[in-house]
């Protein structure tokens, strides 16, 4: 414990000291161009065609764009020819990524004429599809040998990170889920494991600030979207007869329902809105976090212009709010996965509520 | 917004490594997983009952060995207390034998005193008589010449002197 003190008592101290020069350094750099605050966030949070180099501002990773043309062609090619806003001409068929305008960072085709259009379809491996997949590894890295273990040793207890995986999962299925579904639990639990599990990674993997991890993926809304869009089928879809009926003809005083279907809009109205706070609060929380801990570093920088004393001041604190927002986002990283899960089972059993003949007669079959 | 602006390609790209992840993890890891959970709790459930109901039985048999062995307990300090009543009551019967066997023996001896004293009374009273009767016809010499009527005379004499004594 001691040592542990000393140590951070040193860290400080360190990075005090060298904090101004670094700091200084780089507002000489950044001097060069225009430092635009918004523009990095927003470059940090948003998707790219390619991916940083860790360590490195110039090279990115290529990735594979593929477009589908306004007139129907496919193209495919590397993002590296037109890394830079650079120009890349095949055929008849010339791409770029416009630096400004409404295309700004994105692939878009340059017409003879001029004038810019967007490609029908964009299913370009961007940097958060590249993120999507090396997550959907490591997810199966982190989930299939659990499975090994329970297939080979049936009931024993796992050890190690093994045992620490099937905890985080038991802690769901045995938390959340059973006590939520009951008797459905076995038919939804795989897909709401599947998404806590999913979330918790990509959360996390957006935590980590270089190449595997750092793309912004449950900060980004198509992908929560999608996400709760798949709740809001599950829900639905498998929705019993008594669900329906709750949204179509409630237990209400008949003025509220029929001549005007007041609660049938407020309750058709409910069901839409569940998916959408679904998809805002995991996206919000998310991007909130990864804009806190851009902006704290970004203070450095900003700080810097007032002198070295400042910077080096404004270093240090950044770094231990950074330090703290990133332990802070940690937290919630799992917190996040754990209520998206939680509000889905939720969400999916309301809608497998059975009525009260429903429930007697189930019973009664029992 | 870019940010606020859902990405087609990424929707799609999002429901695809789902739609594989969750098929993945669906057909491959959660059924193993959840029977390995489900399995295990049930297990540790029936575990617990098993030890619940061991240690009841277990409490049932030490209050059996508590009572069994009061009951030994008791029995043994029955069976010493019989003992010494026993012995005791040996000893008494004993003593009381040899006491009358004692008596026996003193009896018998009395009697074979007695008889004793008896015969040598007897001799001596014949002998004295017949010393008597000399010593007397040698005073009186003819006077007394029948022999018999002498020895009753003697004998009388005799019985008054014990009799006198």
């Amino acid at each position: 414990m001691n040592q542990l003190k000393a140590f951070i008592i040193l860290a400080v101290t360190a990075l005090t000291l060298w904090a101004p020069a670094a700091a200084s350094a780089a507002a000489d750099g950044e001097a060069k161009g225009k430092f635009d605050p918004k523009e990095i966030i927003f470059d940090h949070l948003g998707d790219g065609y390619g991916w940083e180099v860790p360590f490195d501002h110039h090279h990115r990773i290529p990735l594979p764009v593929m477009v589908w043309a306004g007139d129907g062609s496919f193209h495919c090619f590397s993002s590296a020819r037109i890394d830079h806003h650079a120009l890349y001409t095949e055929g008849d068929y010339t791409w770029t990524i416009p630096s400004e305008g409404p295309n700004k960072g994105k692939v878009t085709q340059l017409l003879a004429d001029g004038t810019e259009v967007r490609p029908a379809f964009d299913m370009s491996i961007t940097k958060n599809v590249c993120a999507l997949w090396i997550s959907v590894l490591v997810v199966l890295a982190v989930c299939m040998p659990v499975a090994r273990w329970h297939k080979k040793h049936g009931f024993k207890a796992p050890r190690g990170f093994i045992g620490a995986v099937e905890e985080l999962l038991e802690f769901v299925y045995d938390g959340v889920i059973k006590p939520t579904l009951g008797q459905d639990s076995r038919r939804f639990a795989p897909y709401l494991l599947t998404v806590f599990i999913f979330i918790f990674v990509m959360n996390l993997m957006g935590l980590m600030v270089i190449f595997p991890g750092g793309a912004n993926l449950t900060g980004n809304i198509a992908v929560t979207l999608v996400l709760s869009l798949i709740t809001f089928f599950c829900t639905n879809l498998f929705a019993r007869k008594h669900y329906w009926k709750e949204i179509f003809w409630p237990d209400v005083p008949v003025w509220l329902k029929c001549p005007i279907p007041i609660m049938q809009i407020i309750e058709l109205f409910g069901v839409l809105t569940k998916p959408a706070s679904l998809t805002v609060r995991l996206f919000a929380n998310m991007m909130g976090g990864h804009m806190i801990v851009i902006v704290l570093t970004l203070i450095i920088f900003i700080i810097a212009d007032f002198g070295a004393a400042a910077a080096g001041l404004g270093a240090t604190v950044s770094i231990l709010f950074s330090i703290f927002m990133l332990l802070l986002d940690v937290l919630v990283s799992f917190i996040q996965a754990f209520v998206f899960t939680m509000l889905s089972t939720t969400f999916i059993a309301m809608a497998q509520e059975r009525g009260h003949d429903e429930h007697h007669a189930h019973a009664s079959a029992k | 917004m870019e940010l606020f602006t859902p990405d087609f390609g990424l929707i799609f790209w999002m429901f695809v490594a789902f739609a594989v992840l969750f098929l993945l993890l669906w057909k491959f890891a959660w059924p193993a997983i959840m029977k390995g959970v489900d399995s295990r709790a049930e297990l540790i459930d029936q575990g617990v009952l098993y030890a619940r109901e061991a240690k009841e039985q277990l409490d049932y048999a030490k209050q059996q060995a508590e009572e069994f062995e009061a009951q030994a307990r008791s029995r043994q300090a029955d069976i010493l207390r019989e003992a010494d009543r026993m012995k005791s009551q040996i000893i008494e019967e004993a003593r009381s034998e040899a006491a009358r066997e004692a008596k026996k023996e003193m009896d018998a001896a009395k009697v074979a005193i007695e008889q004793a004293r008896k015969e040598a009374q007897q001799t001596f009273r014949d002998q004295v008589s017949a010393a008597a009767l000399e010593i007397a016809g040698q005073v009186l010499g003819k006077q007394l010449s029948d022999t018999a009527t002498q020895a009753k005379l003697v004998d009388n004499l005799l019985d008054k002197i014990e009799s006198a004594d």
